[in-house]
């Protein structure tokens, strides 16, 4: 499973950790979300994941209120 | 009564904050990165931005305001910090904010703040405790002029002063969005959407029709359904009443409305109080006022709590009822200055002579005007049609890319 995040407008407001902090991490530098193990690619960053993180994942995507996570 | 009055523009991106200076606004608000109350929008200005923000204000004589307005967790800290050194640095007037830890950095690094909306200050104690850190107030939306006047009176009585060592200045809303949440604090489109308002998501699902009904279904009767969506602010008519109080700061809402409403509600406020301390504002001038506001976005419009006597009022439907449109016509491809002409590639729609037209950029504004002369292939021309290349006169410099509407009367 791919996990696309378009970072830049992510607002920081910390819901997606909340639901799978394993992938997701606040930044202090920024303020932003961190996906973590994500590899930059142009303006967003992406990972390949086990099928066994889906649904934690898939929460995150639901409750992040500027849909920048995408999951393929 | 005051003797100066601010009147304070809202600049959501370039050209609004372009719109807000030709306008002639004393001061104007923005915000930066995702700690602002529109993070949602998409053309938020950046850090980088803020040096060239400065620069151009000044130039026009204009106060600068960054708003760090929204609830701040503990890794928003860093970046915190960080807007409001850059603020230091680049020489922004003031932070607008209303956590305690924005402003008590901002006050350490000795940087003007303002108390925001948020902080809902409803009485002088709260001005008191707040005149520690900040010389200038928003107060809550929910209070009456008369309990306006009351605060002004008490800081000057009682000699409240800023660490300016100034009387503390108290700032009011005079125009815009109203909504139902209290000082801006609203968890509707958090339960709904799962998208925080107090981190500048707001969903403004308060806006839509709403049915209420019951367990048994049975639907209660409601000759309105849009029972969460007040209409908007407006002071025009009685804004001698409101400068009476002795505020010092009108603020205009819109970060997320279009640059031509924030020109014209621009200047017809900075006229209108110009006007109050003329002493030659007359009902029928704020009639015609109010007629040039309805132009634009907005609900339809009431007296907000100013002056006690009526409860919430609704408005009755989804959007906009402004009387005027903008209809994208095409777009600016060069400008020749000697002659003021402008060179225009027609996109969408036929222009007319005599159409009222604005041309829209970043750099630009907002100039308005109407076609008093067109040009097509060097002849003169009554209209240009879809795809064709025409030139015409404009009263000021427009810029390639700039976007071309018609400003006509809504149907
Ligand atoms: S939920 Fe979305 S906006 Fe919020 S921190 Fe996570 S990625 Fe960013």
């Amino acid at each position: 499973m791919l996990i696309q995040f378009f970072r830049n407008k992510c607002i920081g407001c910390n819901y997606c950790v909340e639901v799978a902090p394993e992938r997701w991490q606040m930044s202090k530098r920024d303020g932003k979300c961190v996906l973590v193990g994500g590899k930059k690619k142009g303006n967003m960053y992406q990972i390949k994941v086990g099928e066994h993180e889906r649904y934690v994942n898939e929460q995150a995507a639901n409750v992040c209120p500027v849909n920048v996570i995408r999951l393929d | 009564m005051t003797d100066s009055v601010e009147i304070m523009a809202p600049a959501g991106d370039w050209a609004s904050l372009r719109a807000a200076l030709q306008a002639g606004s004393d001061s104007v608000y923005f915000g930066v990165e995702q700690l602002n109350m529109r993070a949602r929008a998409t053309n938020n200005f950046t850090l980088d931005d803020l040096e060239e923000i400065s620069f151009l204000c000044s130039e026009h004589k204009t106060k600068t305001y960054l708003t760090l307005n929204t609830v701040l967790y503990d890794h928003d800290l860093p970046l915190m910090k960080r807007i409001i050194d850059r603020v230091k640095e680049t020489g922004i007037t003031a932070i607008i904010a209303s956590d305690q830890s924005a402003i008590m950095y901002a006050h350490k690094q000795g940087v003007e703040v303002h108390i925001s909306t948020q902080a809902n200050i409803s009485n002088t104690e709260m001005v008191e405790f707040y005149s520690h850190f900040a010389d200038v107030m928003v107060m809550a939306r929910e209070l009456s002029l008369n309990q306006v006047e009351n605060i002004v009176n008490t800081v000057k009585e009682n000699n409240i002063t800023g660490p300016s060592g100034k009387l503390v200045e108290i700032e009011i809303f005079a125009h815009g969005a109203l909504c139902m949440a209290v000082s801006g604090k609203c968890y509707m489109s958090l339960h709904t959407y799962n998208s925080s308002a107090n981190r500048g998501a707001c969903k403004q699902n308060c806006r839509h029709a709403y049915r209420v009904t019951n367990d048994e279904d049975e639907e209660l009767m409601i000759d309105n359904e849009y029972i969460m969506s007040p209409k908007d602010l407006c002071t025009i008519d009685f804004l001698d009443r409101i400068l009476a109080t002795g505020v010092k700061v009108l603020k205009l809402e819109g970060r997320g409305r279009s640059p031509e409403y924030v020109k014209t509600v621009t200047q017809c406020y900075k006229e209108a109080a110009q006007s109050v301390l003329d002493g030659t504002y007359t009902r029928e001038k704020a009639k015609a006022w109010k007629t040039r506001l309805e132009e634009v976005y907005n609900r339809g419009f009431w007296n907000g709590y100013y002056l006690g006597q009526r409860l919430g009022e609704w408005s009755d439907q989804h959007g906009s009822v402004a009387t005027k449109q903008k209809t994208f016509v095409g777009k600016v491809l060069h400008f020749y200055p000697e002659p003021e002409v402008a060179h225009i590639r027609i996109k969408t729609k036929e222009l007319q002579l005599h159409d009222p037209i604005i041309i829209v950029g970043d750099t630009t504004g907002v100039v308005e005007t109407t076609v008093e002369s067109l040009w097509v292939d060097d002849q003169p021309s009554e209209h240009a049609g879809k795809g064709v290349e025409c030139t015409i006169k404009v009263p000021a410099k427009v810029r390639p890319g700039d976007n071309l509407y018609l400003w006509e009367e809504r149907d």
